[in-house]
């Protein structure tokens, strides 16, 4: 399993200079559009995708996921500065950072955001190298009634954690499956919903329509509240990284929002934005003194930071091994692995270790780097809040143009761009989330040739469709999840009344 | 404004028509030649999809029309007027963009494109135009002269 040439390999691309010039420029970029509200991770990285077409597998991986990162840990940065949070992942964040940016307090409170995402990168790392080989090896004897498990539950669980309204989760889910059944059918050749035009018969493509779900969409969004003014005050920018004591008091938060957020990572779902709430609630539950939380304490940041970074090495594990996006940004990454010509799998763990290993060995990397650049980047990057939507808005609109039809000189992709756009902005608009579309449309290929293998092969027998050990414990933890929330509920009210009994 | 009762109950009533209309699209799939006998038909799929998405938009139409079931029907689809204008001109801006792109090539989309969102979010700032223009000429030089693009 373990291959020490891939390794050698893997830091010989790792410190190629371009390679090194691509983690540096992914990381200050990361940050600017992680600082700037509304421009989350995901958009971040498909504003990227297009420069990436132009440059070998491992240094566009390494930038890519740097921006990933970096984008997360910058919207704690505004959530922190102005109460703004730059992205979903960082909403917790603004509970006590803003209020100890208020109390004068705004370097401790950059600074322990910092070293939380820090602490949370690489813990979510160590995980990672060592679960996705091994998920790898069980993976590769994955078969079609597995992988429409996974599918069915990665789906669910996006759908479950998306927003209030499960239908209304469902509905958009369906609709993202759906459209990936548009183009030539792969197993019988037949059109369908070309509507007479070639262009339809590779499908919907992918980036296009990721790039317009995130990017245009946002746009759109961000057009509707361009005119408001952000100010901030600046004097307190200055990080101050926590002292030994501070992190030792704090050592049993780090730990446990690292794996809460890299075990909400693996599971597919909301990623980031998920893992930071499940952690600020968790630590709120677990202290002394829950009604000191929102009121800026430390415990308030390091919870939802940390986790929030966790969840990347964890949302790459299904992403890497599985073809399984984590996360919605994850589906994004998931177009960068196509476009160099690597289909994310079991099998990639085989056929090309050194790209394995260079991306494990660049996400340690790259939280480090994050660590040094953050401490000294931060009080220039936090004056890009000030930058209005009313200039971010159309050059990124023209970025997403300029970018989709750099990708394919296709001028059909940017209209798909576009339609992509409006379908997320009036489904946003309606309260739908974006992420079950957006999952659904990377799955949806996925789950149509397991499901249609997996009725072949059990020739109308039931129990043969189930007849998989490991689908059944996939199907099983499917229903855990979903029964969890209202067995969990009762037991509580059950434990509470016994309290109140006597 | 708009209500969101309101805008789901025609969202949901459109894919519903939707949806019963590609079903009817996907009756007319034909595999190619001797792949015709392999597996399961091609519309299977899609119309078992669409039959899912059609189901959960009846839901979905149900909750909004039975008043207090959403959750969400008093709230408005845009805060203001205003945004809803900004919001609208925006979008009309981008398919004019591309419709302008489509006719006259990137050059003449990438001048106006900008300019036209701005006017669309009501900017009456002319530093903020040029620097959208300036902004937009870097985005061709980058693409053109750095990554080699034929824009």
């Amino acid at each position: 399993m373990f291959d020490a040439a891939a390794v050698g390999v893997a830091f010989a691309n790792l410190f190629d200079p371009f390679t090194m010039i691509m983690l540096v420029a992914g990381i200050l970029l990361g940050l600017v559009i992680g600082i700037l509200p509304g421009l989350g991770p995901p958009i971040a990285i498909a504003l990227a995708l297009p420069f990436t077409f132009y440059m070998e597998a491992v240094p566009s991986l390494i930038l890519l996921l740097a921006i990933y990162n970096a984008a997360i840990y910058g919207g704690s940065i505004s959530a922190i500065a102005v109460g703004i949070p730059g992205t979903g992942a960082a909403i917790a964040t603004v509970l006590d950072g803003h209020a100890m940016y208020k109390q004068g307090r705004g370097g401790e409170a950059l600074g322990l955001s910092l070293t939380g995402s820090i602490i949370g990168g690489l813990v979510s790392v160590v995980c990672l190298t060592f679960i996705a080989p091994v998920l790898a090896q069980v993976a590769i004897k994955f078969g079609p009634r597995e992988f429409l498990a996974i599918s069915v539950f990665g789906l669910v669980v996006v759908v479950r954690v998306a927003g209030a309204n499960l239908f209304k989760g469902l509905l958009v889910g369906g609709l993202g499956i759906f459209l990936t059944t548009w183009g030539l059918d792969e197993l019988n050749g037949a059109e369908r919903y070309t509507f007479g035009t070639y262009h339809l018969y590779e499908g919907i493509p992918l980036v296009p329509f990721l790039v317009g779900i995130f990017a245009v969409s946002e746009v759109l969004i961000g057009a509707e509240r361009a005119l408001k003014r952000i100010e901030f005050d600046k004097t307190s920018l200055t990080v101050k990284i926590p002292g030994l004591g501070t992190l030792s008091k704090l050592r049993g938060n780090l730990a446990r929002s690292s794996l809460l957020g890299t075990i909400i990572g693996i599971i597919p779902g909301e990623g980031a934005a998920v893992g930071a709430f499940f952690a600020y609630s968790e630590e709120k539950r677990r202290s002394k003194e829950p009604e000191k939380f929102g009121t800026g304490i430390p415990e308030g940041i390091v919870a939802p930071e940390t986790a929030n970074n966790a969840t990347v090495g964890g949302a790459l594990v299904p992403t890497l091994t599985l073809g399984v996006p984590g996360s919605p940004a994850a589906a994004v990454l998931l177009g960068a692995f196509l476009i160099q010509g690597l289909a994310p799998g079991p099998t990639l763990f085989d056929e090309r270790p050194d790209i394995m290993y260079s991306l494990f060995l660049g996400l340690f990397l790259i939280n480090i780097l994050l660590f040094f650049i953050g401490l000294f980047a931060i009080r220039f990057a936090a004056m890009l809040i000030k930058v209005p939507m009313t200039v971010i808005v159309p050059t990124v609109l023209l970025l997403s143009f300029t970018g989709i039809y750099a990708v394919s000189n296709s001028i059909f992709n940017v209209g798909v761009l576009l339609a992509a756009g409006v379908l997320g902005y009036v489904v946003r608009k309606l309260g739908y989330s974006i992420a079950p579309l957006s999952i659904g449309f990377v799955l949806g290929p996925i789950l149509e040739n397991s499901l249609r293998q997996s009725i072949t092969i059990a020739d109308g027998s039931t129990a043969e469709f189930f007849n998989t050990p490991i689908g059944l414990g996939i199907y099983a933890a499917l229903a855990l999840t979903i029964l969890w929330g209202p067995i969990s509920t009762r037991v509580r009210s059950r434990l509470a009344g016994k309290v109140k009994d006597p | 404004m708009l209500t969101q009762r309101l805008a789901n109950i025609v969202f949901t009533v459109l894919v519903i028509f939707a949806c019963a209309y590609f079903a009817v699209v996907a009756q007319g799939f034909e595999a190619a030649g001797l792949l015709a006998s392999s597996g399961l038909p091609s519309r299977f799929f899609p119309q078992l999809l669409l039959a899912f998405t059609a189901l959960c938009a009846v839901v979905v139409l149900y909750l909004y029309a039975s008043k207090g079931e959403a959750g969400d029907e008093g709230q408005t689809v845009f805060a203001s007027s205003a945004e809803a204008r900004r919001g609208l001109l925006a979008l009309a801006a981008a398919v004019v963009s591309y419709i302008v792109w489509l006719n006259f090539g990137f050059v003449m989309m990438a001048m106006i494109s900008g300019p036209l969102l701005c006017l669309a979010m009501g900017v009456r700032n002319p530093v903020i135009y040029g620097v959208v223009l300036a902004l937009a000429a870097g985005v061709y030089l980058v693409f053109t002269q750095l990554l080699g693009t034929r824009l």
